[in-house]
């Protein structure tokens, strides 16, 4: 298995269906995890690569409704699709507004399994970019003193410097130049760019 | 329903004697004490006795032959004058009993209401253990054949891929067939299963009732995280009756102990099913369970109808089960597990020459 090659758990109490997808799955050159239950998944060390999770409805233990829900709570990230033997309108719709990526009836056409796993991966993949940027950008913020974070707001919510110092009561001058430690520190290459930083900074702080 | 029935027949055969005894005693009385002591009142006695053994029509013949009774002491004890107050007295004790055997009746015929009620209750319970057991079959058959349908796009995969991967295209349609093979043993079963039983009976090997049934309810069993052992005798004898009958009983059973199990939150979830030759008398089938066992004190109510220890259960399941196997003349019974849960089991006698 190559390191950051992309992982698909797949999560099916029974066997032959497990070991089918395990090969249909494999024959796309991606890494495939199999697994009879969601606590053997929660058991199983996952490697830090982008992946999606394959998950039947219809489990022992917890069902894959739940566990989707509890997915939140244990921090797991990755995006879901669903498989099922029998698949009624109010459960797929509870599903997809939970955030899972599709919602499948058992037997399903191969094709729509594996654009959905791929969709899956790509969206994980770009959480994962997300999360890297905004803690690179949380770093950069920690390092501002107390002042300069005044600055910043102040300065991306568009006010000019001679009303920050007026606020804050500093000098313009002085503004002007906690402002350069700001662009220096933050690495911002322009003041747009220090916007779109502090847009992904309120962003994640919303979030989480 | 046995025990019930034999209660039934020796109440029947001694009530009458009392009850024409009792109405022979009070007509003797009343007929030598003076019209003013109101005997005829405990005709009502014999009213109610009455009900206890005989339909509706046997009721009224009783009322109204009491009210003869009342009328004839009456004239036999005449000779000493009729006085207002005995005539009173004749009144009040003639309204006595019509009043008596109107509501006595009325008791009889809600009863048998209730009666009929509860037999339709059986059959919708009945109807919606179908419809379960639809459900359930259906998703035993579309497992296998997704699986099927799975492996046999991998193997198409496999072969369009560059260069073609023709071991895993060969596993993946091995996969394939036994896929194919499974669902198609499952349809065997639910055909055996759905087939009207006919009247006259099968010879049945039980082995081959139990596992059917639980390949079944595989997938429940696997669900409920229940591990099955079966101990099947390979002497088992031939045994003669419904197929789909005993298999009920069988579900019902397993149904069941899965359900104890279920509740019991903790420790292993042990499901035993074992057959073997008892004695001469027949075959004894065990379902024993590690669930939350059973109540001593409930042990001769569990087979009763509308008995329950279940939240939502209709207490209906069990009661089947048993007139079920009296029918095939056996018997079944409930009795603790240790250290926890419960065993039941059934006797099938075994049938004449094959």
């Amino acid at each position: 298995m190559s390191e950051n090659k992309p992982v698909v758990f797949v999560i099916d109490d029974n066997p032959s269906v497990r070991n089918a997808l395990d090969s249909l799955i494999r024959s796309i050159h991606l890494n495939v995890k199999l697994f009879g239950s969601t606590e053997e998944f929660l058991r199983f060390k996952r490697p830090d690569v982008p992946g999606c999770i394959v998950l039947d409805v219809r489990l022992p233990g917890l069902s894959g409704l739940d566990f989707q829900r509890e997915m939140a709570s244990s921090n797991i990230d990755l995006p879901v699709i669903f498989i099922t033997g029998h698949g009624d309108v109010p459960m797929s719709v509870r599903a997809i507004k939970a955030g899972a990526i599709e919602f499948l009836t058992k037997p399903f056409r191969d094709q729509d399994l594996l654009d959905a796993i791929y969709v899956g991966i790509e969206r994980d993949r770009s959480r994962r970019q997300t999360t890297a940027t905004v803690s690179v950008l949380r770093g950069h913020f920690a390092s501002l003193t107390l002042r300069e974070r005044q600055i910043m707001l102040g300065v991306v919510s568009g006010r000019p410097n001679k009303q920050i110092a007026a606020e804050l009561k500093l000098s313009e001058v002085t503004v002007k130049v906690h402002r350069r430690h700001v662009m220096r520190k933050m690495k911002a290459k322009s003041f747009a760019d220090l916007v779109r930083m502090a847009d992904k900074l309120q962003d994640s702080t919303k979030t989480a | 329903m046995k025990l019930q029935s034999l209660r039934a027949v020796t109440t029947a055969s001694l009530l009458p004697v009392v009850t024409i005894a009792l109405a022979a005693g009070i007509f003797v009385v009343d007929t030598i004490t003076d019209l003013e002591i109101a005997i005829p009142a405990f005709y009502t006695v014999v009213v109610l006795l009455a009900v206890r053994f005989c339909k509706k029509r046997g009721v009224i013949f009783v009322g109204v032959g009491c009210c003869a009774l009342t009328l004839l002491s009456d004239l036999l004890t005449a000779n000493t004058g009729a006085s207002h107050i005995g005539i009173i007295n004749t009144a009040i004790s003639l309204l006595a009993i019509i009043t008596t055997t109107y509501l006595a009746l009325k008791i009889e015929s809600e009863k048998v209401a209730a009666y009929e009620a509860r037999s339709q209750l059986a059959h919708v319970v009945r109807v919606t253990t179908l419809g379960e057991l639809t459900a359930s079959i259906a998703h035993e058959v579309n497992q296998p054949l997704a699986a099927a349908v799975i492996n046999g796009n991998a193997c198409m995969r496999w072969l369009a891929a560059e260069p073609p991967n023709l071991d895993e295209a060969r596993q993946a349609v091995a996969r394939l067939v036994k896929d194919a093979n499974r669902a198609s043993d499952i349809i065997a079963q639910v055909r055996a299963l759905t087939k009207s039983s006919p009247p006259e009976k099968d010879w049945l090997q039980i082995n081959d009732i139990i596992l059917a049934t639980v390949l079944l309810l595989e997938s429940e069993i696997l669900q409920n995280q229940v591990s099955l052992r079966t101990a099947l005798s390979d002497d088992a004898p031939l045994v003669q009756g419904g197929r789909v009958q005993l298999q009920q009983v069988i579900l019902n059973l397993i149904l069941n102990a899965i359900e104890a199990m279920n509740r019991a939150s903790e420790g292993a979830r042990e499901l035993i099913i074992s057959s073997e030759k008892n004695d001469s008398k027949g075959v004894l089938i065990t379902v024993q369970d590690s669930g939350t066992g059973l109540a001593p004190a409930n042990l001769d109510r569990l087979f009763s109808a509308f008995y329950t220890t279940k939240p939502d259960g209709m207490g209906m399941g069990l009661a089947i089960s048993r007139s079920i196997v009296e029918a095939h003349g056996g018997r079944i019974w409930a009795i603790p597990n240790s250290p926890r849960g419960a065993v039941f089991q059934f006797i099938l006698p075994i049938g004449m020459e094959p």
